[in-house]
């Protein structure tokens, strides 16, 4: 494997008597896409956002860089500060946009670089206008998120995290608050970036994607990491029984007519 | 301090009526401005632009007057013009006019918001427009309205204490009774305070079990 | 009724004005402190601001008026008619605009804050520059119709001996036995200035459904 981004050893979650994730353990190289699959309510939410400590794990650790996430050196959980510093460090895109409505989407996309990480603002807005123009939104730069269409508001979303040049980008079921016909579009902005070598993780449920792009696939059912490996050999022939179910279900819509 | 308020408790019969008048004239006064409400909300949302017009002269100009300046006209005004009522009489009235533009104005709010079918499908029955809007259009009116409707009650009650300036002797003016005649203005007020406040809190509670039955029929 | 009569009403209404403006000035940003003790759920004062909003709703202005210009000298604070009346402002609307606060916060998404840490914005400039801008605008029709309701209850500060415009009429009307012209008078300068509020709430009101249907 390529230099290690990003190491999740032994993540546990639970929510009162529910135990959403129990000991997921997985890595990410740079440049790699993983794509986390599994069925609806099997964590994979949840485990994203114990990435960026969105969520609080109860137990296990992750490391970004080699860094640990969420607990300083002295072994106590990070404070605001700390733990806005990482952030800066790991992308994320959210399933329903979470653009901000004050914001046009030239704003948007400068609003962190300029008020966080403190670039000088000539610097990042050349960065922001190269980045529209890679999701194909330079003439959308000075509109409002409200009068974009959803795959429109997604690219912005990309390009908003993108902008912050992170180590790592989050997907949190990105194309999942789409019209069908608009999930193209933001798909081929995520595939160019895969091609390009960014490191994603990317939570989804777009199967014909995560075949054709991701590098691995990690596979989640009832909060278990049950099956990781390169998609060709899951998507063909996954070792797990719980797997081969979930795929099989997966088929059937396809040929039912449904995504 | 507990000796002041000793003092109130000694004086607790005047502060009861006082406290019995806020929420006699605040029930009455809600009970007939929200009757009147319902009566000058379909003038409101009328086709007849002269009776829309001046439905709406009436609730903006409401709107746009303090209580305690129409009370005043109505007490110290209109005898000029040779009509005369007491305080008791002009309190009321001011009140009763005053909340019924407010009531207009909020059913008139909650009936732009109703779903057209039902109203259509009253018209379809062949309600004629008074049944129409008596029996179809208001009662869902009043229950969506409710947390406003109740809103405004408590507004009535905090209104009525204006009329311890023409002098009806409503909960504030016992206070300020108790207040100049033992000097004790900490206790006799906070009392008073305290009892609007539990006028309120019983007005709330009526309002969140009509909510209730609202959610029900929803 | 003199011009000099007039020119008294008007007087009235600057210090009616005046009054009211810094009663808003002071309620707005207390009222928010006050709703983000009770978003951030600070043990005991949120417990504290949600009693004492809950009284100062249901309290008159005339009482609460009364209570301070008569209790607090009795306790060794000396205040004058003017400073009963701004505290009584300030207290009264400061709990009114809490409440359209705390609903804003209340109803703000949680996944715009969730982007604006996934971005490593600190607690501070989160809420300065994502929260904030949007609660204001979602505030603003209730925090303008607040402010004509503060306005429309100022003439119980003629209880302490404040001149205002009702008192002014109402001084004018004693003196000269026809009190209905200074009324009419008072009328004419309550009216333009609650309309524009009145007016200025539906614009925005309409406005931002506008915003929201051609979104």
């Amino acid at each position: 494997m390529a230099q290690l981004v990003l190491d999740v050893a032994g993540i546990s979650k639970r929510y009162g008597d529910v135990e959403v994730l129990r000991d997921v353990s997985f890595q990410v190289g740079k440049g790699e896409t993983v794509c986390v699959l599994g069925p609806s309510g099997s964590g994979k939410s949840t485990l994203l956002r114990c990435i960026n400590w969105l969520e609080r794990p109860d137990a296990g650790q992750i490391y970004l860089n080699g860094a640990q996430v969420g607990i300083t050196g002295g072994g106590l959980v990070m404070g605001d500060r700390d733990l806005s510093r990482i952030r800066t460090r790991i992308g994320m895109v959210f399933q329903h946009f979470a653009l901000w409505p004050h914001l046009t989407v030239l704003q948007n996309l400068m609003e962190a670089p300029v008020q966080v990480q403190k670039r000088d603002k000539a610097e990042v807005r050349d960065e922001a206008l190269a980045l529209l123009a890679k999701v194909g939104l330079s003439e959308k730069r000075d509109s409002f998120p409200a009068k974009l269409s959803g795959g429109q508001k997604q690219r912005v979303g990309i390009a908003r995290a993108l902008a912050m040049r992170p180590d790592l980008l989050l997907f949190d079921e990105p194309t999942s608050a789409l019209d069908p016909e608009l999930v193209g579009e933001v798909l081929v902005v995520m595939r160019d970036l895969a091609r390009d070598g960014m490191t994603m993780v990317i939570v989804t449920h777009e199967m014909g994607f995560a075949r054709e792009a991701a590098t691995r696939v990690l596979f989640l059912d009832h909060g278990r990491a049950v099956e990781t490996g390169s998609p060709e050999r899951f998507f063909s022939n996954p070792e797990t029984e719980r797997a081969r179910q979930f795929l099989q279900r997966y088929a059937g819509d396809a040929a039912g007519g449904r995504r | 301090m507990i000796h002041d308020f000793g003092i109130v408790w000694s004086e607790r019969a005047l502060l009861l009526s006082g406290f019995a008048n806020t929420a006699i004239l605040s029930a009455l006064s809600a009970v007939v401005a929200l009757l009147l409400g319902c009566i000058l909300t379909p003038a409101l949302m009328s086709k007849h632009q002269a009776v829309s017009g001046a439905a709406r002269v009436f609730v903006d100009g409401m709107r746009c007057v303090p209580f305690l300046l129409l009370a005043y006209i109505v007490y110290y005004g209109l005898p000029s013009l040779g009509i005369r009522f007491d305080n008791w009489t002009s309190g009321l009235a001011a009140l009763i006019i005053y909340n019924a533009a407010y009531m207009a104005e909020i059913l008139r709010g909650a009936w732009v918001v109703q779903p057209r079918e039902p109203i259509e499908a009253g018209v379809a029955f062949g309600f004629s427009e008074i049944k129409l809007f008596r029996r179809i259009i208001l009662p869902p009116l009043l229950l969506s309205a409710g947390p406003v409707l109740g809103n405004q009650m408590i507004q009535i009650v905090k209104d009525s204490a204006f009329l311890t300036i023409i002098a009806i002797p409503e909960l504030t003016h016992a206070a300020s009774s108790i207040q100049s005649r033992h000097y004790v203005p900490f206790a006799a007020f906070i009392t008073a305070v305290f009892l609007y406040w539990g006028l309120c809190l019983v007005i709330e509670a009526g309002v969140s079990s009509v909510g209730r039955v609202a959610e029900a029929r929803r | 009724m003199s011009g000099g009569d007039i020119a008294a009403i008007f007087q009235g209404a600057i210090v009616t004005v005046t009054l009211s403006l810094i009663g808003i000035l002071i309620g707005l940003p207390i009222g928010l402190g006050l709703a983000l003790l009770r978003w951030a759920n600070v043990p005991v004062l949120a417990r504290i601001v949600a009693l004492y909003v809950s009284v100062s709703r249901a309290t008159p202005l005339v009482t609460l008026l009364l209570l301070l210009f008569f209790a607090l000298p009795n306790i060794g604070v000396p205040v004058s008619p003017t400073s009963a009346a701004v505290l009584a402002l300030v207290m009264n609307t400061s709990a009114f605009n809490c409440e359209v606060w705390r609903s804003a916060l209340a109803n703000f998404p949680k996944d715009q804050y969730e982007a604006a840490q996934s971005v490593g914005m600190r607690a501070g400039l989160r809420f300065r520059r994502i929260v904030l801008p949007q609660i204001v605008r979602v505030s603003l029709p209730g925090l303008v119709n607040e402010m004509s309701m503060l306005i429309k209850a100022t003439p119980a500060l003629a209880v302490v001996g404040v001149v205002d415009i009702t008192r002014a009429a109402v001084r004018i009307g004693a003196q000269t036995y026809k009190p209905l012209p200074p009324f009419l008078v008072a009328i004419a300068l309550y009216v333009p200035i609650v309309f524009v509020l009145v007016s200025l709430q539906r614009w925005i009101e309409r406005r931002q459904l506008a915003a929201k249907v051609a979104a």
